[in-house]
């Protein structure tokens, strides 16, 4: 992507001013979107995203520049404007080591690359879906379905001798669909995703997912608002693990860690979740949506165990919060783009399967809300304050599944909400989605069995 | 590859393949940003980037496809992408704009503020943040203490001789802090966005964002009911952000808006009034053409409660009948054209913030929304978000609640506008717009407490 001497070159002009650590980012990125609106296909729209990062580290300061102009002159003046930030002089000590090329060992199988595949193949995919929501119900009144796809080449070279290329191919397959009657209209929504090319998608079963996400939709448009108050909920496997991406994930996270900007911070070896409670982070696992071979900072892909038992055991790590925190990198620095410099973020991060069974813990509960789709949350890291949306939801009355509910958001506070975990049934699933933070939006999968919290908000519209 | 020659390799290549029309879309970035954290600098950005997109007509239909690498391989992988797509869409066809109309003659660049040196940028964050530790005792540290600048040119060709340029520059601060009593925690910020960095008073700055994270130190409970509500203007404007799509054409066309077939009549209370306008002198949108090279314009959307028009598109607009109104925006040139708004508010009333919760008897006011991207249905319009504030009796604040869900209908909701404060504020969430609203006191909301 760029040759040796030159990297080379820019890792010393990045180092002139007294830097101890620069590295050199290389991304050429193809993608592709197809979007089905409308029983027509409105947008096709294929596009290359390429630049170059560079980034200078001197004790607890750091620098970051970006640019595609990738020529000589470009790529060093970068480094030099990057350097002049860093006020000092350079000695023996800010040196880049010579650069050897490391061989990534691909942990995830790619068949067919996005742009192998004709555009027509993916296009009958696209249309056998949108038929399928559309016939599942009259009130289905439009389905949106969308294939985007990339293939990723990067290069991470850094002072360290660090030099590596690798590949990611994603691809993710999303059906929208809205139920409407004369007042109201609904949605719903199922959006599967992998590390892999195009020979996922046609070996996915279209037909479940895209009946799934009609079925939602339809099932919300008659559903009655959600009663407001504190409940147990139980949450289903699958994207239901968003709820402790953001109650627990963030804060575990050494971007709020390092600056003691997390309620889990210092808390290493002390019980800080339900006994029942082990959550791990785990880029290896093959072909999934937040997998990885090497992280962002030309790391390995690892398996972290995060919390085990309730007992707090690490944290994901970058390599600039590794500095203020004295540890080092999980291989969890990630970023979106070369737009972006890295830093702590998950990949599939997943609370370990138990002993319940599902049909169990909904028999055991007399009176709660069954969260059977989760929607998107956040969190405020410093405080552990999160909520976040339920697409399908339900009310349970003695031990039985009862009428579907609308509208219920959750909302409560990290730290205690893992803390009264009460069951944990033996059924993990992984769900794909996209998480948001200051190295932008990358993809990562939550991940865990049905379980249920003896005790969340919920706000809804029936306020009582 | 200088973009000129570029853009005549492109239109050269792109005949001799058989399009009949080409258009270049070129969007320059450059931006400066850096962080402070205790002192030190914790994150300091630099960037340069050129994005360029293109569509083509071949065979009567409109291909796009973009990219970031300017150079003579980029021109064959455009067109040759442009190529396959458009023949699979199915859209009604596209046309490229002429050019043939009157551009108002404005220049959003801030010479000034591109002189402003990195140091005198970074000398602003350090006073800041030292004045915020002195401020007060029970302040912790600060989770942002941030300055980012940005510059953005933007350029149109087409192979008929169209050729348009803009460009703007803006700077803004965030200082988020994080406060502690007991074993309390709580967090808000500043946030402002000017061309004018001498607007930026170190002591305003601390005493606000302290100020704000005190404020939410010893929430209580209070009982879950329906409430009158005042939503604060940053609060309100993340809340119009999230439902703007809905007075897009191109969402009305698709069954997705809840104002379709509402042109003319009542769709809010008549002391509502939405406005778009794209010549705000700090808007982050404001610009003379959008992105198919339409001239952009002032526009009444919502006027005292009547619904008057879309935002409308080439395509959108003619299979109405109507012009353009000049919202052809994509929000980048990785994106195709879309229905956006420009600089789109809430007109200001005559009350103060004050004024507005001194006549409720009882109720909440929403300082701050959560969730906006999950708890919202932006389809329907039904919201359940995460909510901080205050709880108020006989017209004073009484003080903090635990954090609250409210919930409602953002369509419901714009009836039951009573009134509209002073006090307008953007929202820094700005992926839909630059959007903007004064506080709004709303009839009642379920308000459920934590």
């Amino acid at each position: 992507m760029l040759n040796k001497a030159l990297i080379e070159d820019v890792l010393s002009a990045a180092l002139t001013t007294g830097g101890d650590f620069s590295e050199v980012y290389v991304e050429d990125r193809f993608t592709n979107l197809m979007k089905l609106q409308s029983s027509r296909l409105e947008d096709s729209l294929s596009g290359r995203n390429f630049g170059v990062g560079i980034r200078i580290f001197k004790g607890l300061n750091s620098v970051y520049a970006f640019t595609n102009d990738f020529s000589r002159d470009g790529l060093l003046q970068a480094a030099s404007a990057a350097a002049q930030a860093i006020q000092g002089t350079a000695s023996n000590k800010n040196i880049v080591l010579p650069l050897e090329k490391q061989t990534v060992k691909p942990l995830h199988p790619i068949q067919l690359l996005p742009n192998s595949v004709d555009k027509t193949r993916k296009l009958a995919i696209l249309r056998h879906a949108n038929q399928v929501a559309r016939n599942y119900h009259s009130s289905i009144s439009q389905a949106t379905i969308a294939l985007s796809e990339e293939e990723q080449h990067v290069l991470i070279a850094n002072s360290e001798g660090t030099y590596v290329e690798d590949t990611r191919v994603r691809s993710r397959f999303v059906v929208n669909a809205i139920a409407s009657n004369e007042h109201d209209m609904q949605t719903g929504f199922y959006g599967p995703g992998r590390l892999q090319g195009f020979e996922y998608i046609e070996g996915l079963d279209v037909d479940y997912y895209a009946e799934e996400a009609a079925r939602i939709a339809v099932t919300m448009l008659n559903a009655d608002a959600a009663p407001s108050g504190k409940f147990p909920v139980i949450i289903d496997n699958e994207f239901g693990g968003v709820i402790f991406h953001e109650a627990c994930g963030h804060g575990l996270e050494a971007a709020a860690v390092a600056k003691n900007n997390s309620v889990f911070a210092n808390k290493v070896g002390e019980k800080v979740a339900s006994d029942l409670v082990t959550y791990i982070d785990d880029g290896t696992i093959t072909n999934e949506w937040g997998s990885i071979n090497i992280d962002d900072e030309g790391e390995k892909a690892r398996k972290n165990v995060l919390i085990e038992n309730g007992i707090l055991k690490g944290y994901l790590i970058d390599k600039f919060n590794a500095r203020r925190m004295n540890e080092k990198s999980t291989g969890s620095g990630r970023r979106e783009s070369y737009k972006f410099a890295p830093t702590s973020r998950m990949t599939n991060t997943y609370i370990a399967p138990g002993q319940s069974t599902p049909e169990e813990i909904i028999a055991n509960t007399e009176y709660g809300i069954y969260a059977k789709y989760m929607g998107g949350g956040s969190v405020n890291p410093a405080t552990g304050d999160y909520n976040f949306a339920v697409n399908e939801a339900y009310l349970v009355k003695n031990g039985k599944v009862d009428k579907p509910l609308r509208g219920a958001t959750l909302i409560g506070n990290g730290a205690k909400t893992i803390q009264k975990v009460d069951m944990v049934a033996n059924n993990l699933g992984h769900g794909a989605g996209m998480c948001g933070a200051s190295s932008g939006s990358i993809p990562v999968n939550v991940g865990q069995p049905m379980l249920r919290v003896s005790e969340i908000t919920v706000g809804g519209r029936e306020a009582n | 590859m200088d973009i000129n020659l570029f853009k005549e390799q492109l239109f050269t290549e792109g005949a001799k393949l058989g399009f009949s029309d080409l258009e270049l879309y070129y969007e320059k970035q450059a931006g400066f940003g850096c962080q402070i954290f205790k002192g030190e600098i914790d994150d300091y950005v630099s960037a340069t980037t050129i994005g360029v997109s293109v569509r083509g007509l071949y065979d009567g239909k409109m291909g796009y496809a973009y990219t970031e690498k300017i150079d003579k391989d980029s021109v064959a992988f455009l067109l040759e992408n442009i190529k396959e797509n458009s023949l699979l869409i199915e859209d009604d066809p596209e046309e490229l704009f002429d050019g043939n109309a009157t551009y108002k003659d404005r220049d959003f660049y801030s010479t000034s503020l591109s002189n402003v040196t990195i140091d005198k940028k970074i000398q602003l964050l350090r006073d800041a943040e030292k004045k915020i530790y002195e401020y007060d005792p029970r302040v912790v540290q600060t989770d942002y203490a941030t300055i980012q600048d940005t510059m953005v040119e933007k350029a149109l060709f087409n192979n008929k001789g169209l050729s348009l340029q803009d460009r703007n520059n803006f700077l803004y601060v965030v200082f988020s802090v994080v406060v502690k009593e007991n074993d309390e925690i709580k967090s808000d910020f500043y946030f402002k966005l000017t061309k004018d960095i001498d607007s930026l008073n170190p002591e305003e700055i601390a005493k606000e964002a302290v100020e704000k994270s005190l404020s939410h130190l010893n929430g209580k409970t209070y009982p879950n009911k329906t409430y009158p509500v005042i939503l604060k203007g940053s609060a309100a404007a993340n809340l119009l952000a999230t439902f703007s799509p809905s007075f897009s054409a191109k969402s009305v066309h698709d069954n997705q808006s809840r104002l379709k077939g509402k042109v003319d009549t009542v769709i809010a209370s008549e002391v509502v009034t939405l406005i778009d306008n794209p010549f705000l002198e700090d808007g982050t949108r404001s610009g003379t053409f959008d992105s198919e090279g339409v001239p952009t314009k002032e526009l009444t959307v919502v006027q005292e409660g009547v619904l008057k028009t879309y935002f409308h598109n080439l395509k959108t607009a003619k299979k109405d009948g109507v012009e353009s109104t000049g919202h052809g925006h994509k929000p980048s040139y990785k994106d195709s054209i879309g229905v956006s708004p420009s600089n789109f508010y809430v007109k200001p009333g005559a009350n103060s913030y004050e004024e507005l919760f001194g006549t409720m008897e009882e109720g909440i006011i929403i300082t701050s929304l959560a969730g906006l991207h999950s708890g919202a249905n932006q389809i329907s319009g039904d919201f359940s978000l995460a909510a901080n504030g205050y709880f108020v009796k006989d017209g004073k604040i009484i003080g903090p609640t635990n954090l609250m869900t409210i919930a409602g209908n953002f369509f419901e909701l714009l009836k039951d506008i009573e009134m509209v404060g002073n006090d307008l504020e953007f929202s820094p969430m700005d992926y839909y717009g630059y959007i903007g609203s004064p506080s709004l006191k709303i009839k009642g909301l379920a308000v459920t407490v934590d």
